[in-house]
């Protein structure tokens, strides 16, 4: 067993409550929350690849010694297989998600420290907590602790739009905390009528039941957990019909928090739509919901995001609708079509977070949101204007940018899978998602500086600008050589199928 | 006819879904849209339980007087242990949610002076 697959969970959440208890310290707080940052992306590279069982409970197949002495009930059984305790799954895919998780939530909290005048315990406990949580859900074999995260990470992107101060941010974290408490019962409903065919929650093990005959796959029951699981699904990853709440609280979320909310959501959504593909994927329906619903979130997201005055909102419904791109990755079942959403999973989480921080700086600046009455910030800060256009060009998939070859893959995906019309859709999308970004970047950098509009802040924190060279460095190095995450991500893909 | 301990606990978990969706979806009252939501945890939390429940069964702890009817008797008679230990972290789950959506009601209302979800979600 390697310690390290539990340490990626327990060091955030020690952290976060040691945060939690030195709020008001400030100094301490800067510096307990970068060197527990900095662990972040670098515990999952340090980590050897295998499985964690919580108090050593391995299966009995591995533990002979437990075995000793037991009924023959029990070691002739199944039962001799299935994992008894909690599993934790660590492998090249969860590495590469691990890492990307730790990096946006490093140099979010990096760039929360250094933008705002007295760090906030709090705040950063949220960050730190929601990370953890995200970890768990990524690492998690076993459908029940992939709940419990589920709900911790919907609880403290609650509490991040609630810290952020942002004017009827209480408001959009009721409605996002009233839809949740609908979804998150469904989503544990489906789990437990899971439990109830397979008496398990142990994902591996109720694949193995459902394989190997001991319940009937066909079951209405089974059917029934599937749709139940699917909707937890929309409302974690905030695909139709949760995309507009979903948007709605990024944009109640301060620049930074943005960034890592945006992160939880892309990968809560491909680690739960990698479950759902590896339980469910025997049903004719499941891949074709999955592309509907992606296929939905895309046009909804991206055509929305058209029509919004509010750069917050714009970025939003962007990554809603840059989240369809991962689903009809998935939806398509194929080993590429997997492994090309992964890898656009693993894109959008880094652009989409630099489009936030890029955009957030015109915040910082002005505090203002509204791109009517914006203007003119290409003249204050030229620098920071070309970094946000390189953003927006990879995420509207331009090379040399990692999106390019996401996006490219997810054509070729589609092609060979005989779907060639969602490659049409995704390019054409892409072009919209484009136009958006070309519209908003006019009326922030390019249009004429209202006369009224004041700065409020004149210089951008140098944290600010490293950590988006450090997102365009990511974004520059991914497209160029692809094959440091598809090769990755491949091995996943391949057993799925 | 008397039901069937486990099926009238299963239609009892479905009644409370129901009713929670009801009232969460049709209640005007923040409070009350709380209470329903409420509900819904409660009716799945009622499910697990029931997915445990073994008619007849014994308490699933070892205890040393059980030693002599043997290991056998044991496995053979106890209820299934896992959905109760499930339920346990769900509640404590649907408790801090209900904290967390309370505390944001009370903020709201002294912003607002009212709970009516028509009124303070539609501004």
């Amino acid at each position: 067993m390697n310690p390290l697959i539990p340490i990626m969970v327990i060091l955030p959440i020690t952290c976060a409550l040691l945060l939690n208890l030195l709020h008001n310290k400030d100094k301490t707080v800067k510096i307990l929350a970068l060197i527990a940052g900095v662990a972040l992306p670098l515990i999952p590279l340090l980590a050897n690849y295998g499985m964690h069982y919580f108090g050593g409970y391995a299966p009995l197949i591995d533990n002979p010694t437990l075995a000793q002495g037991l009924p023959s009930t029990i070691t002739n059984s199944s039962l001799y297989l299935f994992h008894p305790a909690i599993t934790y799954s660590f492998a090249s895919a969860q590495q590469l998600f691990i890492f990307v998780l730790g990096m946006v939530a490093f140099l979010a909290i990096f760039t929360s420290l250094n933008e705002t005048k007295r760090a906030s315990g709090v705040y950063t406990f949220l960050m730190f907590m929601g990370t953890a949580a995200v970890t768990a859900i990524v690492l998690a074999d076993d459908i029940f602790n992939l709940y419990v995260f589920f709900e911790i990470a919907a609880l403290t992107q609650v509490g991040i739009i609630i810290c952020s101060k942002v004017e009827n941010n209480y408001e959009t974290a009721l409605k996002y905390m009233i839809l949740g408490s609908i979804a998150a019962p469904m989503l544990l409903l489906g789990i437990a009528l899971l439990l109830g065919v397979t008496g398990n929650v142990n994902i591996t093990d109720i694949i193995f039941a459902i394989n190997h005959g001991m319940v009937d796959p066909q079951s209405p029951v089974l059917l029934l957990a599937c749709g139940l699981i699917l909707f937890g699904w929309l409302y974690g990853s905030g695909l139709p019909p949760f995309h507009t709440i979903k948007s709605a609280v990024y944009s109640k979320a301060l620049p930074h928090g943005a960034a890592l909310l945006q992160a939880f959501s892309v990968f809560t959504f491909a680690a739960l739509g990698v479950i759902i593909i590896r339980i469910f994927a025997y049903l004719p329906f499941t891949e074709t919901v999955v592309i509907f619903f992606s296929l939905a979130a895309m046009i909804l997201g991206i055509t929305m995001a058209l029509m919004q005055t509010d750069f917050k909102r714009i970025i939003g419904f962007l990554a809603v609708g840059e989240l369809g791109y991962i689903g009809l990755g998935l939806g398509m079942g194929t080993a590429l079509g997997i492994t090309a959403g992964l890898f656009q999973a693993v894109n959008e989480a880094i652009i989409t977070a630099f489009l936030f921080i890029g955009f957030g700086t015109v915040l910082y600046k002005t505090g203002i949101s509204d791109t009517n009455k914006l203007g003119g910030m290409l003249v204050e800060n030229p620098k920071v204007a070309i970094l946000v256009l390189l953003a927006g060009l990879a995420m509207a998939g331009v090379p040399p940018f990692n999106a390019f070859q996401s996006k490219l893959q997810l054509i070729q995906a589609s092609i060979n899978a005989g779907l060639p019309e969602l490659g049409i859709i995704m390019v054409l999308l892409s072009i919209v998602t484009f136009l958006t970004f070309v519209k908003a970047y006019y009326t922030i950098y390019l249009k004429p500086k209202p006369q009224d509009l004041q700065i409020i802040n004149e210089k951008i924190p140098r944290a600010t600008i490293i950590t988006m060279m450090v997102f365009l460095v990511i974004c520059l190095v991914l497209g160029l050589f692809p094959q440091l995450a598809t090769d990755s991500l491949q091995q996943l893909a391949v057993g799925l199928v | 006819m008397i039901i069937d301990t486990q099926l009238a606990s299963f239609f009892t978990a479905a009644a409370l879904i129901v009713l929670g969706i009801y009232g969460a979806v049709f209640m005007d009252n923040l409070i009350k849209k709380v209470i329903g939501l409420a509900f819904i945890g409660d009716g799945v939390n009622l499910f697990i339980i029931t997915l445990g429940y073994k008619p007849g069964g014994i308490v699933y702890i070892y205890l040393p007087e059980l030693a002599e009817m043997g290991k056998a008797f044991f496995t053979q008679n106890a209820a299934y242990p896992l959905p109760f230990a499930l339920v346990l972290t769900s509640i404590v789950i649907g408790a801090s949610t209900m904290a967390v959506m309370l505390g944001i009601i009370i903020v709201l209302y002294k912003k607002h002076g009212t709970i009516s979800a028509a009124k303070v979600l539609d501004e």
